[in-house]
């Protein structure tokens, strides 16, 4: 190439300032590294005498020319100083383009043409810095070190501390006691230890001998020799004892499914509280005297419990809470009276398997024989509602609902709704239930057919109307497609 | 004639054709380069906005500025493919003998409007697949080639969605670029106004034939580009893939599927275009800077993160190609490090 001549210059020039720029940033990282080895020289100052200073300026400029060496060896390819010219003067990738393609054997015809703009332009370039200084972020503190390095090599030398710990031993803290009369509270602190050197000094030293397997002989600075003079000094140490605690402790722990529900007090039980609410509102007056506010009420109470899951007592809430509605409290009362009944069996199953009071197996143990009598432990006007078979299983009790197996009671009562179900086969599997009983027998109040082609319609607008992501469209048809084969 | 010459022709060629559609169009000076810059680099341009932009105005008066054919198609719910590539019908010769004989549809023009094109169904829309991608159609077996320079221009509206059919990926993936018109300036506005309400007629000259346009076209591609231009590029396509080891955190949540090799492509050719307007014979970093938004804003898909979090697509690229650079060690001081 006729004018490669002036590219080449321009792309050593370019790298020579790169060059200069790396000296400079890699020789204030070595000065910053330098002045902090120089800090810790002068730290040293004591131990190293005077070679201290020049130690510690040998340090800095070793690390300032190391770093500058390092920067000044470091090499810049010539495509780096090409694209890093273009950049400093705004060339538009021109030069490192030109410096790609001049030589290549499948250059185009424009190549001339851009070798000769290239030219041109290089030719009016006002010479200026390519490469920017670069502070190191570690050389924008090199003041700090090199300031603390000053100071201290102006200060005086830092004393270096022994490595020796102090004299715990009996000797020297008798020395210190003689030498502090005539207080009377370090007369009160001194007392104990008169009294402890009551005791034989031989029989101690012979104990430690035997545990520690030394000679027995206090040394300075053993520390073992603190608790000489204390009253654990005269026991003997019986780890054998200490582990067998701790093995039955971690037994009791393994069997921590036999121990107390501590969490669910039975004082508390969803039982307990609805019961004396009960026997608050009815306090021995007919059904049509009590309150209908303060029966529905409880009611409620009772069924918003029975909602949270594993109940049997909602139906017969929700039963009294027809009957009140319909006028008749007689009949609510008694549906009150099965709910109960059937609270308190689920938690006597609940609590019988803890060796909990109150379970069905305490409760049928020589405890409630106790109870019956009416001195045993925890019996009081609370506790009068446990008399055996009480409202427990059916047949048992003074309760008026219907007894016998589950299944005939289930019929015996209309308004009692029982699920059946049977698995469906077909292009999508699932499982239909149907209602028995009376609820069974009624109609739907929405006709299935009628609302889903509703719902369709809403989610057909709703795709269209949002944006819903394509990706959903299937999935929320295949959805809908599904139902519909219902 | 030398290749600066050609160039230097090149130059003035564009910026005649430019002048002659502001004649007509007012702003829109960005739309209006990238519309002549696909057509330079032998793509096809979607342009996507509102109505009553000037979207079909532009693209009709480019149309007067070229010696070429023109024919435009509104696109509707019940056009059918052969409405749009022809079809074969019975005719009868002087000797009364009766046979086939093809009959040209709208798209066998040099430039080809397709006027929201998203309200035709996929299979219409996909009846231009072949002739974009292939400059040819085929009918009844026989290949038809299209006359050449072909461009195709068409427009999309982006707010009223009811009743439309958002075009497949595959056609999507065939624009070389995806142009977005945006609402003008005041000043525009009021220009708009004076020009189009007063009784003054607008003469457009045709400045440039199809043998010109496809001579320019044989010169662009001469345009060399430096390697680490040419990295960076394939680095921004790159980016645009979540599964891609230095793909960036935004690509990584937001993005499903990333741009295609034909988004590099069209990164290139329309970087090469640019610089000869610039006067420049190489390609350079600005080039892709500046195109790599309508080139790619059209290929890269957000999944559903990113539909949900309302992801504008062009700042996302934004990203992307801040994050390439950053790959591509073109940071400020990566030299003296």
């Amino acid at each position: 190439m006729a004018n490669s001549d002036t590219l080449e210059r321009l792309v050593r020039r370019v790298s020579a300032q790169v060059r200069r720029r790396r000296v400079e940033h890699y020789a204030l990282r070595g000065a910053f590294w330098g002045s902090i080895v120089a800090v810790v020289v002068l730290v040293l100052k004591a131990p190293l005498a005077g070679w201290a200073l020049w130690l510690a300026a040998g340090a800095v400029a070793i690390g300032t020319l190391a770093g500058a060496l390092w920067g000044g060896l470091k090499r810049t390819s010539t495509a780096d100083a090409a694209r890093l010219a273009d950049r400093a003067w705004g060339l538009q990738d021109r030069v490192a383009t030109v410096m790609e393609w001049a030589n290549r054997p499948e250059r185009t015809p424009l190549v001339e043409s851009l070798v000769a703009d290239t030219l041109a332009r290089i030719e009016r370039l006002e010479p200026r810095a390519a490469a920017r200084r670069v502070v190191p972020r570690d050389g924008r503190f090199l003041p700090v070190p090199l300031a603390v390095a000053v100071l201290l090599a102006l200060a005086p030398a830092i004393p270096v501390p022994s490595g020796r710990l102090p004299d715990f031993s009996a000797g020297a803290g008798e020395e210190q006691t003689e030498q502090r009369p005539g207080s009377t509270m370090l007369d009160d602190r001194a007392r104990p230890a008169t009294k402890d050197r009551l005791k034989s000094p031989v029989f101690e030293e012979k104990d430690f001998a035997a545990r520690a397997g030394g000679t027995g002989a206090a040394m300075s600075g053993d520390l073992s020799a603190i608790f000489k003079d204390t009253s654990l000094s005269a026991q003997r140490p019986d780890f054998q004892s200490f582990l067998k605690k701790g093995d039955e402790r971690l037994k009791l722990l393994e069997q921590a499914d036999r121990l107390p529900d501590l969490q669910s007090d039975f004082t508390t039980s969803q039982y307990r509280m609805m019961f004396k609410k009960s026997k608050a509102l009815s306090g021995g007056m007919r059904p049509d005297q009590i309150s209908p506010q303060k029966l529905k009420e409880l009611l409620e109470e009772m069924e918003r419990l029975g909602r949270k899951g594993g109940s049997t007592w909602q139906g017969d809430a929700s039963e009294g809470m027809e009957a009140l509605e319909g006028g008749q409290p007689d009949r609510a009362m008694e549906a009150m009276q099965r709910a109960l009944d059937k609270m308190r069996a689920q938690e006597e199953a609940s609590r019988s398997g803890k060796n909990l009071k109150g379970g069905r197996e305490s409760s049928r143990g020589g405890n409630s024989r106790d109870k019956r009598g009416g001195g045993g432990e925890g019996s009081g006007p609370d506790d009068q509602d446990f008399g055996e078979g009480e409202g427990l299983l059916p047949g048992k009790g003074r309760s008026n609902s219907p007894k016998g197996e589950a299944t005939q009671r289930l019929r015996g009562n209309p308004y009692d709704v029982g699920v059946e179900g049977e698995s469906r086969r077909g292009r999508k599997e699932g499982y239909d239930t149907n209602l028995t009983g009376k609820a069974g027998q009624m109609g739907s109040r929405l006709q299935y057919l009628g609302v889903i082609g509703q719902y369709r319609k809403m989610m057909e607008d709703a795709i269209a109307r949002e944006s819903v992501p394509r990706d959903f469209h299937t999935q929320i048809k295949d959805y809908f497609q599904a139902l519909d084969e219902r | 004639m030398t290749q600066d010459t050609r160039a230097q022709e090149f130059v003035e060629s564009f910026e005649r054709l430019r002048a002659e559609v502001e004649k007509v169009i007012v702003g829109h000076r960005e739309i209006i380069d990238h519309v002549l810059i696909g057509m330079f680099a032998g793509g096809h341009v979607l342009l996507e906005g509102v109505p009553g932009l000037g979207k079909t105005l532009l693209i009709k008066t480019l149309a007067e500025g070229l010696e070429l054919s023109f024919s435009r198609i509104q696109f509707t719910p019940d056009l059918m493919p052969a409405d749009i590539i022809g079809t074969n019908i019975i005719v009868e010769d002087a000797d009364g003998r009766k046979h086939f004989q093809f009959q040209q549809g709208p798209i066998f023009a040099h430039i080809l409007l397709a006027d929201e094109i998203n309200r035709a169904t996929p299979k219409t829309q996909s009846a231009l697949l072949e002739g974009m991608q292939e400059a040819a159609v085929t009918v009844g077996g026989v290949s038809r080639p299209l006359p050449a320079p072909f461009f195709v221009l068409a427009t999309q509206n982006p707010i009223e969605m009811e009743g439309t059919y958002p075009l497949p990926e595959a056609q999507l993936d065939r624009f070389l670029f995806k142009l977005r018109v945006r609402y003008p300036a005041i000043e525009e506005l009021n220009t708009i106004i004076d020009r189009t309400t007063q009784a003054r007629a607008v003469n457009v000259e045709q400045v440039m034939s199809g043998a010109r346009v496809m001579a320019f076209r044989e010169l662009i591609r001469e345009v060399p580009i430096a390697d680490h231009v040419r990295a960076l590029a394939s680095t921004i396509i790159m980016a645009t893939h979540p599964l891609w080891q230095q793909a960036p955190e935004a690509t990584r949540r937001f993005v499903r599927y990333g741009a295609s090799p034909r988004g590099a492509q069209a990164l290139v050719l329309g970087a090469k275009v640019r610089a000869l307007t610039e006067g420049r014979f190489n390609v350079s970093i600005d080039d892709l800077r500046a195109l790599a938004t309508p080139a790619l804003r059209h290929r890269i898909i957000l999944n559903f993160e990113g539909e949900a979090e309302g992801i504008d697509t062009d700042t996302l690229i934004a990203q992307i190609v801040g994050s390439a650079e950053a790959v591509t060690a073109q940071g400020k001081e990566a030299f003296v490090r």
